[in-house]
């Protein structure tokens, strides 16, 4: 089987030791599941909607109310996933194929964001793991904060075929807080 | 541009969301008259005053919400936001998740 | 040269001289000037001509609303010269004058001025009708303004969304002291000045108030939760303090808009110093006492040798203190408050000479200056709903009622000194915090992702400020003579009065008969006149006339910067790469990029039908559903029957809106227990969705079905063509034998070694096809994989184009192109898919109606009687021999496989019988004839190549 390929096709001069980076995580498995209020599956996932949290090597991230995307590398995420119970009404479906996802990080991040999209980022408003679904540069996006060891930083997951425009359009947003290419 | 609440994402800007319509209950399209239907489908109360309306929440949660708002002053009576009007806040105010099922919007998109 | 030696609050940097042209003159100024202050600081006084009757203009104002002096710098027309500041190289040029600023032929309308009053333009040229074209060239001659450059290049805008806790709308003493409690109250504040600086009117006072400048000044730097952002302005206040600030101050972008959500608003403009009209108030040399004191303190600009200071206020008292100072001789002082009056300004077209009095002396003087009053720019106010009452005794608007986010400090709250204004906004803005903790708090306990508060919000902080006096002020709006009240429009009190007269005499229809307050200033300094001369002319007072409403802009705004960033989004499949490499024309198909050809279209369709063609299909709509209840939900959207689909099957199914039209159409398949996969058009991939959902959520709650959109998570490929099958079968471990998958069927496998494929057996082009759904991040290698094996098979791809010939060589409809927002579903001939024995299904019960009418129009297949003609897609159809419009054709093409042309259509029941004659009009006018065919598909009628 040959190689996944991210739709984010043009290549980048990689910066090594910028304070403000952008990296493209296509190839990250997404498992999406489905369970309705007060199913067994739905306690088990934990992070109610509009939160996330790390569970078994995996991240798993409250996206619509009855709705989770549980990401991280494949093997953890099919452990994950196939150990949910499947008692009511419950899906599980492979969204990897779906979605682009893309990983912004550094102090200046927010500042990034607030050119692109209108939603508040201020702590109480977007706390370390909060999530939000909102428009960045006109396309739908899932925005989960997820900070690294202190430093602000935002996973954005997008329908994967306006990902190449997206990751351009936040690398412009950025471009005057000197945002760099970093591989993932 | 006006601040919509949703129960689900809190008050988000009223693009975010896309305006589904009056919230009219469906007639039986097994019992209904031709005048009726014609009268669900293209008649709109349109008060100046409390209006029961539907909302879709687009760019956050994907769920149809109803609310109650006064067309003259926007004010969102069942989910009041905060501060924008004068006397209309009630900080103590938590939306409580409501039935969806009778919200009904028959009209196409 | 008309400099003053050094100036102890002068913004000039002396240390940094540089020059610039006017008019193709050298001009020396430093840095910090504006052009205007550097003009005028060489020994000019005219800045332009004004707009109608080509009056030369001095400086009025000298500040951003001064209507007298617009510029050209380069190629940016209608620059305020006396805000932005002087650069090195600047080529400036005074506008709205021919053939020069200093003689103007245009002037000639000052002699015949009379012809010109109120309305003049409306009456005069509006008839005849058809005129209008010769008279608007002539018109455009003497349009004001500069000129735009249309090879200007296009300038990088930006965009900004902002969350303040409190926004500071101006950074004067007053914003700034509100800006400062607020942030040591906790507030993350922006302070907004529409000046170079922070400071306000305190910049041009005396020594004690810059030094209370600079004290508050550094208070606002040094607070980390204080962004200033100078040169700047709120524009505009929307619903739920959405706000609108036009920043021209960024560091990259030419001038960028910020959208501001501000929990609380601290409105903080100050006064705007208002004009007294009498007559001459326009001839150079005339001044407010706002603009002096800016030129001398400011600028070290001197203004004038000889004045005469018209003062009712302190303002006044301090410039003509401020003109002795600089050296200036101030002939005289009349003051308001003792009785005094001027008359008029006179003197020759370019300079005031003398100036009447109203004691009857004519004084001599090159410069007059009035403080007469102020306007309250409550803008931002009547913007929140508010409708500011005039307060006769202090002779200016005050706000009446605002909402509970949204507090007023400063000179528009009322007067006090120095120390009281600041105390007042300070706890303006210590309120702003506290409520701006309140509506914080409650949002985050409305927005499940926020940090949770702990127990009760307190309730909204009541207004506990001490209210600010309100001074006596005497009213004083014109004198006993007339003259300008709009400087930017040429509009006079007398054409007021004319106005009032002719019936024009509410405030509304007065402003836009005579265009004052139309103009750049946008009735900072006209309205209150505009007003209190129509209240003169009714004979009643400023309250009783009431005012216009201000609405936004607050100060001008470019397009560029309402445009903002561009973002065009735009999608692709994972096969782009290969499209893009293998020069395919690209159309452009909602936010899709596609492929609509290779070079070839007719050849591509040739080998289709000869051979095997590729296409790629990504777009199409990708539904997921999953759940016991699915057949249910499918039965309600589509109009045709999904209880009984078998797994292993595909269905086509017409959607219908609950009008009965069309909406979208597509296959679904019943991939495994409880797992069905819905397509639908590309350009209806999320309305099916949103649709769906609804019927889900609202409808039918209790259902089971979770649908999923993948669209793009699986790559889509269509392999059509007599040897497809040959050809997939090199590529898939599922069996292909026609015996047990059949058309209108679908498997899953692996395929080119990618697994989770799954494919169906469909026909949109007539040939036999497989259509293949494999997981994105491996689709550019399943299509490579195709090409690679197919290369014996006399493989090709082809494009959207093709496949549409395809399409319409086989009849089958487009939603959106073939029908229309009208087009209920008994038009496109598939009534058998109408079940109206089901319970409910969207539409129903508009179907039943319909159903029964006869006068529906047809789709129906066009054939035109000369072959080669291809009549263009929205020909009408009309009944022969009449102009009367029966029909059109929806889509026609040369068929490469007939050899002839081919058409869809929609006409009306008279004529949409099989051999019916039409006749179409081409878009040259001409008429030809075709016929109603007996099917739909112009090729292979019985579908027998596609079941083979």
């Amino acid at each position: 089987m040959s190689e996944f390929a991210s739709s984010v096709v043009k290549t980048y001069n990689e910066t090594a030791s910028s304070s403000l980076t952008l990296s493209d995580l296509s190839a990250t498995t997404k498992a999406i599941v489905r369970a309705g209020q007060g199913t067994d599956a739905a306690a088990g996932l934990g992070a109610p909607f509009g939160t996330s949290r790390v569970v078994d090597g995996t991240l798993v991230v409250g996206v619509r109310p009855t709705e989770w995307v549980v990401l991280g590398p494949a093997e953890a995420v099919w452990a994950f996933t196939d150990a949910i119970d499947n008692t009511g009404h419950v899906s599980k479906i492979d969204f990897t194929h779906s979605r682009a996802l893309f990983r912004l990080t550094g102090e200046d991040a927010p500042k990034v964001m607030e050119k692109i999209c209108s939603i508040d980022w201020a702590d109480a408003m977007m706390p370390d793991s909060a999530v939000v679904s909102a428009s960045v540069a006109k396309v739908s996006c899932d925005i989960i904060r997820n900070d690294v060891d202190g430093t602000r930083s935002y996973f954005i997951m997008s329908d994967r075929s306006s990902a190449q425009y997206l990751f351009d359009a936040i690398l412009d947003a950025g471009e005057e807080f000197k945002l760099g290419v970093t591989r993932a | 541009m006006m601040l919509v609440p949703c129960p689900n994402c809190g008050p988000r800007n009223a693009s975010d969301l896309r305006y589904v319509g009056e919230s009219h209950s469906r007639p039986n399209p097994n019992e209904v008259t031709p005048q009726e239907w014609r009268t669900y489908l293209y008649m709109q109360d349109n008060p100046a005053g409390l209006l029961k309306e539907t909302w879709y929440c687009r760019s956050g949660c994907r769920q149809y919400f109803t609310a109650l708002r006064n067309t003259s002053t926007n004010e969102f009576t069942n989910h009041p936001l905060p501060g924008n009007k004068t006397g209309a806040v009630d900080p103590s105010f938590h939306y409580v998740s409501e039935s969806k099922s009778d919200t009904n919007d028959g009209a196409s998109s | 040269m008309t400099r003053l030696p050094l100036q102890p609050g002068e913004v000039i940097d002396r240390s940094a001289p540089l020059n610039f042209t006017w008019n193709g003159d050298q001009i020396s100024a430093f840095t910090g000037d504006t052009i205007a202050s550097a003009i005028m600081a060489n020994g000019n006084r005219i800045f332009a001509r004004s707009m109608k009757y080509h009056r030369p203009r001095g400086l009025l104002t000298a500040d951003f609303w001064d209507p007298n002096s617009f510029v050209q710098v380069g190629d940016d027309p209608n620059v305020r010269s006396a805000h932005r500041l002087a650069e090195a190289g600047m080529e400036v040029t005074a506008q709205n004058v021919w053939p020069s600023l200093d003689y103007d032929v245009k002037a000639a309308n000052g002699v015949v001025g009379k012809f010109l009053t109120a309305g003049f333009y409306y009456k005069t040229f509006m008839k005849p009708a058809k005129l209008w074209p010769a008279y608007e060239k002539v018109l455009a001659q003497f349009a004001p303004g500069g000129k735009v450059d249309l090879n200007t290049p296009h300038m990088y805008h930006d965009k900004r969304y902002a969350h303040p806790d409190v926004l500071v709308a101006g950074g004067g003493p007053a914003g700034m002291a509100a800006a400062i409690a607020a942030a040591e109250a906790g507030a993350q504040v922006m302070l907004v000045e529409h000046e170079h600086l922070l400071g306000g009117s305190l910049l041009w006072g005396t020594e004690a108030d810059r030094a209370v400048a600079a004290e508050l000044v550094a208070a606002c730097e040094a607070a980390d939760n204080i962004e200033i952002l100078l040169n700047s302005t709120v524009t505009g206040r929307y619903e739920d303090n959405w706000c609108a600030i036009a920043q021209r101050s960024h560091p990259i972008a030419v001038e960028r808009l910020i959208k501001a959500r501000a929990k609380m608003l601290v409105v903080a403009p100050g006064l705007i110093e208002r004009p007294y009209v009498f007559a001459g108030n326009d001839k150079p040399g005339v001044m407010l006492s706002g603009a002096v004191r800016r030129l001398i303190n400011l600028y070290a600009v001197k203004p004038g040798q000889k004045a005469v200071v018209f003062t009712a206020n302190a303002a006044g008292d301090r410039a003509a203190e401020d003109l002795t100072r600089a050296g200036i001789d101030v002939v005289r002082v009349v003051d308001a408050r003792n009785g005094g009056n001027i008359v008029a300004a006179k003197g020759g077209a370019k300079s005031v000479e003398s100036v009447e009095l109203g004691d009857g002396s004519t004084v001599e003087a090159d410069l007059l200056v009035t403080a007469i009053g102020w306007t309250a720019p409550t803008s931002l106010l009547n913007l929140a709903g508010d409708r500011p009452a005039y307060d006769p005794v202090a002779a200016r608007f005050f706000s009446s009622q605002l909402p509970d986010n949204i507090l007023v400090a400063g000179g528009l709250a009322g007067d006090g000194t120095t120390d009281q204004l600041i105390a007042h906004a300070r706890d303006t803005g210590e309120l702003a915090a506290r409520r701006a903790v309140v509506i914080a708090q409650t949002l985050q306990r409305l927005t499940a992702r926020a940090v949770n508060v702990d127990g009760d919000i307190a309730p909204m902080p009541a207004d506990d400020r001490t209210t600010l006096r309100r001074d006596p002020h005497p009213e004083l709006h014109r004198s006993t003579t007339h003259g300008l009240v709009d400087y930017s429009e040429d509009v006079s009190s007398k054409d007021l009065f004319s106005a009032a007269k002719e019936g024009y005499d509410s405030v509304e229809l007065i402003k836009r008969f005579t265009t004052a307050t139309m103009g750049p200033s946008q009735g900072k300094l006209e309205t209150v006149n505009t007003v209190a001369v129509l209240a003169e002319a009714r004979g009643e007072t400023i309250a009783e006339v009431g005012t216009t409403v201000w609405r936004p802009p607050y100060a001008p705004i470019t397009l560029g910067a309402l445009g903002g960033r561009i973002f065009e989004p735009v999608r692709v499949s994972s096969i782009q790469p290969w499209h893009e490499a293998n020069r395919a024309t690209p159309i452009l198909a909602g936010q899709w990029v596609r492929p609509e050809h290779y070079g070839d279209p007719a050849g591509e369709v040739r080998n289709v039908r000869e051979n095997v063609g590729i296409i790629d299909v990504t777009p199409l709509g990708k539904l997921d559903l999953r759940g016991r209840d699915v057949p249910k939900l499918l039965s309600m959207l589509y109009t045709n029957k999904w209880m009984q689909l078998p797994i292993g099957s595909v269905r086509y199914g017409v959607m219908c809106a609950e009008d009965g039209v069309v909406m979208d159409d597509g296959v679904t398949a019943h991939i495994a227990e409880d797992h069905y996969m819905m397509t639908t058009t590309s350009s209806g991939a999320a309305g099916v969705w949103e649709w769906a959902e609804n019927w889900l959520q609202t409808e039918h709650p209790d259902w089971e079905v979770h649908i999923t959109p993948v669209t793009t998570g699986f790559t889509s490929i269509n392999v059509a063509g007599p040897k497809s099958r040959e050809l997939v079968a090199r590529l898939t471990d599922i069996d292909l034998d026609p015996e047990t998958f059949k058309y209108m069927q679908v498997r899953t496998g692996s395929v080119a070694g990618v697994d989770n494929c799954f494919m169906w057996r469909i026909g949109f082009t007539g040939e036999l096809s497989y259509e293949l759904h494999v997981p994105s991040g491996y689709g550019l290698h399943v299509w490579e994989t195709l090409l690679d094996q197919g290369a014996d098979l006399g493989i090709k791809a082809f494009g959207l184009e093709a496949q549409r010939i395809m399409r319409l060589e086989k009849g089958h409809f487009i939603v959106g192109q073939d029908t229309d927002g009208l087009t209920k579903m008994p038009s496109v001939g598939m009534n058998g898919l109408i079940k109206l024995d089901k319970d409910d299904f969207a539409g129903k019960a508009e179907l039943a109606i319909s159903l029964e009418q006869t006068n529906l129009p047809k789709v129906v297949a066009i054939q035109t009687t000369d072959p080669t003609i291809v009549p263009e897609e929205a020909c009408q159809i009309v009944r022969a021999g009449t102009n009367e419009i029966i029909g059109r054709i929806t889509s026609s093409r040369m068929s490469p496989t007939l050899g002839r042309s081919i058409c869809l259509g929609q006409v009306l029941p008279e004529a949409a019988d099989a051999g019916s004659n039409l006749t179409v009009v081409m878009t040259t006018g001409e008429r030809i004839t075709a016929k109603v065919m007996e099917h739909h598909a112009h090729f292979d009628p019985e579908g027998e190549r596609l079941r083979v």
